[in-house]
């Protein structure tokens, strides 16, 4: 007995110095847009500094970023590429056009949040996220599920959408999928990020509510409001939300994993 | 049992903080889930405290689930905690959260217990315990927590997906592919015909929510999207749960008022319902219904459009201010009048600003218009009147009316203190913006109170408002509203003289600016007859009999009748500037006429004749007044002579339908005479007057005899028709002249 007790109550308090809010529920977020590159990303360093746990995804078929004329993109494979390499590749290329259009900026943004740009479409849910430990936004997302899912684009939403029901939810895990509408250039992506810290805040809120409902008493003594869940209360919060974001359209459903 | 050994002397954040990490070891390498799971069993069950259940319960959750582990390597695991899921599913008032986690282990169990009883039918207790966890979970499906029903949809489809045929398209994983194909016929535990039943009567369970057209959009969306993988890969369920999704309407909520919350839940449900059939058209070809798919596809974004066309439109406008400043491209071009959202006034005093303030943009509310300088503030005012549509000046000058009306109506209920009848209720009360709106709460609408309430609520209102003393006193808001009655222009500064004539001679030459707008008349037009009323048909010439008669009639008081007068006791050079309205109509008009007079001979006539008309009114008055026909019909005449050539007849109709000619007048041709070419126009001029105007005759005559005499060219002509009507004439001249002659050409000779 004594040996295992000491050794659990080492462990317990490395785990304290390692998250101070460890006892705050969190909800997990994850962010999506067309090439993980400027609004999902935007997206999840806001709710990363916001202490969310959250990942990221875009769902194109490939990440392209602006080239020096709309003809000629640059490309990317999803998942192969690393921020960096990209950074340097176009730093490489034409640093005054690159500088002056934000790319470099912006992947200088993504290197220090993630390795590199993720495709939903290639995403595993629910394998274990360890080997990112380093992503911002990693802590309390090593089971590798989310409960919100925010997409940045109504074409990214009906993605994510199709994805999911193509994939026949195996994990039978509710998830609520929401749509933002932002524009894909950097203010906009700026002001959406705001927007998603405030819908996370204000989920995250009910959802400590309802997670603060403990027991078997809060159930029993249950009248309409006590019975009703988080997932009961997302429109609601969806409904304020999108009064205080009249320019970021929103589009919700419950999906599953 | 390392694990569960040390439990019992920790607290409970320290056990929660312990199993953490050993959660992380199983997240790390997926062989050790098998001891972890095992491991914790014991400290989750129903005895234990909340933290730990919950804790437990999604641990499991999570390890059933878990991608990293083959069907295989799950069955062994699932066996093992099927025991302690059937006790938390059982438990009486577990807590919400260890139940939902508990339903959604005990989805992704039952796939997998199945298959494992399909090879190892002797493991009676294993189906046993999934029987029990399945009749329970039956059991709270209608009366659990939201988020734990909505987990009993998802095990109900995972049981139907275990239960009925397979077409082999699901992908083989997560217990996807297990199904009533994998079941032996003689298998001693499962009898798939009862599976298969049971299969079909959890499935009208589920699409329940849909026949019943149900409006609970989280039960909407949860159960939609569990059916896209029933209908593509289990073919008995297809048809059934195809034609119950195209007969439900997603948009039967938008009748009920469209609340933001509403607003989220139409658009969700609409979509979702939308997002499977897009999905089932592109994945499931086959599907026999696809044309109709396609139809109701097309149907609810019509709907949709519909529904949320306004919404969007404001929406637009509001994202996109560029729009205004000729953002072409983004610009959305509509025909329709622009609705004119005008929110009644809230309860209270009220400025006169927020009175006519329209707008709600919040900055633009707070701009104060008088930084702006009066002059650019005229001009602004000035350039949007004139592009405004009519219509939307009407809705805005209709809501400030409303509001208006709204605030007496309001202030005289408040004096009265008595309910008024509810017609008199002012503008409608907008639902989102009344402070203390109607109960949105539909379900609380009952019509026959209606307009009580409404009388209570506007009692209610100008209680909670701030004190208002009856509109006899002057309070503060009808104080600023009565200021607005006495407003007073400030006196014109005073004219002199040449500021008058200044203006009026701009107002005079205003009073031309119509004859080029206005259209030529046909060019036969019917004769009205005696009967006609001049200047009635509102056509160029009934302008022209305007002026004429503006710039003629002297008792129209634009004369200046006392110019003689003034004319000599000033000094013409300063009465010049002066100059009678009339007059300068006059100019005007002669001007008019000058500029094309070949096609305004008319115009002259007419004008000629009003002015002989008033001359003959003046004579017959006595009063002091100047006369004006000899002067301007010798002028119009000086005017045309020097432009006309042998061809311009319209000189002799313009003498022959003028109402009177003088000597002076007729005079005026003789110098036509000088140039050979109008000697004739000339002359047939004059023997038109002698021929057709007796009056005028003789000194028609006179005028040829002197061109007889005093142009030589022009004597043949002359001396024809002075033989006709004057004979004798040139005899007798060309006597006088011989002997004149005769005295010269002695004189010569000598």
């Amino acid at each position: 007995m004594e040996h295992p007790n000491g050794d659990a109550s080492s462990s317990g308090a490395a785990q304290n110095g390692q998250r101070e809010d460890a006892g705050e529920y969190k909800l997990k977020f994850c962010t999506v847009c067309a090439s993980n590159q400027n609004r999902s990303m935007e997206g999840h360093l806001r709710l990363a500094e916001a202490k969310f746990p959250v990942i990221s995804f875009g769902t194109g078929s490939l990440v392209r970023l602006p080239g020096p004329s709309i003809s000629e993109p640059n490309v990317y494979k999803f998942n192969e590429t690393s921020y960096d390499s990209i950074y340097r590749e176009l730093e490489a290329k034409d640093p005054r056009l690159y500088r002056a259009n934000g790319l470099l900026n912006m992947l200088d943004r993504n290197r220090v949040v993630k390795w590199g740009p993720e495709r939903w479409q290639d995403w595993q849910i629910g394998r274990p996220r360890v080997e990112h430990k380093n992503d911002q936004g990693s802590d309390g997302m090593e089971g590798g599920i989310a409960d919100i899912v925010v997409t940045c684009e109504e074409r990214c939403w009906d993605a994510v959408i199709d994805d999911l029901l193509s994939r026949g939810s195996p994990l039978n895990r509710p998830v609520h999928v929401i749509n933002i509408d932002i524009k894909d250039n950097h203010e906009e992506a700026s002001v959406g990020g705001k927007a998603m810290v405030d819908l996370a805040n204000s989920l995250n809120k009910v959802a400590s509510e309802e997670r603060a409902k403990i027991g078997a008493s809060a159930f029993d003594s249950a009248t309409g409001l006590g019975r009703s869940g988080f997932d009961e209360r997302v429109p609601d919060v969806l409904a304020e939300w999108q009064e205080r974001w009249p320019n970021l359209p929103s589009t919700w459903t419950l999906a599953w994993f | 049992m390392a694990a569960a050994a040390p439990v019992k002397t920790l607290s409970v954040s320290e056990q929660i903080q312990q199993l953490n990490g050993a959660r992380n070891l199983a997240l790390e390498n997926a062989v050790y889930y098998d001891k972890i799971v095992k491991g914790i069993l014991p400290i989750i069950g129903p005895s234990s405290p909340v933290e730990l259940r919950r804790w437990g319960a999604e641990f499991l959750a999570e390890s059933l689930s878990t991608p990293v582990l083959s069907t295989r390597d799950k069955e062994n695991l699932t066996v093992a905690v099927l025991e302690t899921l059937r006790s938390l599913v059982e438990s009486p008032n577990e807590d919400p959260v260890v139940l939902r986690a508990s339903v959604i282990a005990a989805a992704s169990a039952y796939p997998v217990i199945m298959r494992w009883i399909i090879h190892n039918s002797y493991h009676v207790e294993s189906w046993e315990h999934i029987s029990a966890i399945k009749s329970s979970i039956m059991r709270i499906w209608d009366s659990a927590a939201t988020p734990v029903r909505l987990c009993c949809i998802k095990f109900a489809q995972r049981v139907v997906l275990a239960q009925t045929a397979s077409n082999g398209t699901e992908q083989k994983y997560n217990g996807l592919d297990v199904s009533l194909n994998m079941i032996p016929a003689n298998h001693p535990l499962l009898d798939p015909r009862a599976l298969e039943a049971e299969a079909s009567g959890l499935l009208d369970r589920m699409l329940g929510i849909l026949q019943d057209n149900s409006s609970d959009a989280l039960f909407v969306d949860a159960t939609l999207n569990t059916l896209s993988i029933l209908i593509r890969s289990r073919p008995g369920t297809s048809s059934r749960i195809t034609s119950v999704v195209l007969n439900f309407n997603p948009l039967k909520l938008a009748n009920s008022p469209m609340t933001p919350k509403n607003k989220v839940l139409v658009r969700s449900m609409e979509k979702t319902t939308r997002m499977l059939l897009i999905h089932l058209l592109k994945r499931d070809q086959g599907n026999p219904l696809s044309g109709r798919i396609q139809q109701q596809i097309e149907r609810l974004m019509r709907s949709r459009a519909e529904i949320f066309d306004d919404a969007n439109r404001k929406r637009a406008l509001a994202e996109q201010p560029a729009a205004n400043y000729g953002d072409a491209k983004r610009q959305k071009l509509e025909v329709g009048v622009p609705q004119l959202q005008i929110p009644p006034l809230p309860p209270g005093p009220q400025s006169l600003a927020t009175l006519f303030t329209l707008t709600n943009n919040v900055g633009l509310q707070g701009f104060d218009v008088t930084q702006v300088p009066a002059p650019f503030a005229a001009r602004i005012c000035v350039k949007t009147l004139a592009s405004i549509d009519q219509r939307i000046l009407d809705q805005a000058i209709n809501g400030i009316r409303s509001r208006l009306g709204a605030f007496y109506v309001a202030a005289a209920a408040a004096a009265a203190a008595a309910p008024p009848p509810s017609e008199q209720q002012p503008a409608p009360i907008n639902a989102e913006t009344a402070p203390l709106g109607i109960d949105e709460d539909d379900d609380d609408y009952e019509p026959n109170f209606y307009a009580a309430e409404d009388t209570e609520q506007i009692l209610n209102k100008l209680d909670t408002a701030p004190p208002e003393k009856p509109v006899g006193q002057n309070t503060e808001a009808s104080a600023t509203l009565a200021a607005l009655g006495q407003f007073k222009l400030p006196p014109p500064p005073s004219l002199d003289a040449e500021a008058v004539a200044k203006v009026g001679q701009v107002t005079a030459s205003r009073v031309f600016g119509p004859l080029s707008v206005l259209e030529e008349p046909p060019l036969r037009k019917p004769k009205a007859g005696i009967n006609r009323l001049a200047a009635s048909s509102y056509d160029r010439e009934a302008w022209l009999t305007l002026i004429t008669r503006l710039a003629t009639r002297s008792t129209a008081g634009l004369e200046d009748v006392n110019g003689k007068v003034k004319g000599e006791e000033t000094g013409d050079a300063l009465d010049r500037p002066r100059m009678a309205l009339s007059n300068m109509i006059r100019e005007m008009l002669y001007n008019y006429v000058l500029e094309d007079w070949r096609r305004r001979i008319e115009v002259a006539v007419a004008w000629l004749c009003e002015e002989w008309y008033n001359d003959q009114l003046t004579k017959r008055s006595q009063i002091d007044a100047p006369l004006h026909y000899e002067k301007w019909a010798l002028r119009l005449v000086d005017g045309i002579v020097s432009y006309l050539t042998a061809q311009d007849k319209v000189l002799t109709r313009f003498l022959a339908e003028i109402p009177e000619l003088s000597r002076a007048l007729l005079g005026r041709l003789k110098s036509l005479c000088s140039d050979p070419t109008t000697v004739q126009l000339a002359l047939t001029t004059l023997l038109y007057q002698v021929m057709m105007r007796p009056p005028v005759r003789e000194i028609a005559l006179d005028t040829v005899a002197d061109i007889w005499s005093e142009y030589e060219e022009a004597r043949p002509l002359a001396a024809k028709y002075l033989v006709k009507w004057r004979p004798g004439f040139i005899e007798s001249q060309t006597r006088a002249m011989e002997a004149g002659n005769g005295d010269t050409n002695m004189a010569v000779a000598a």
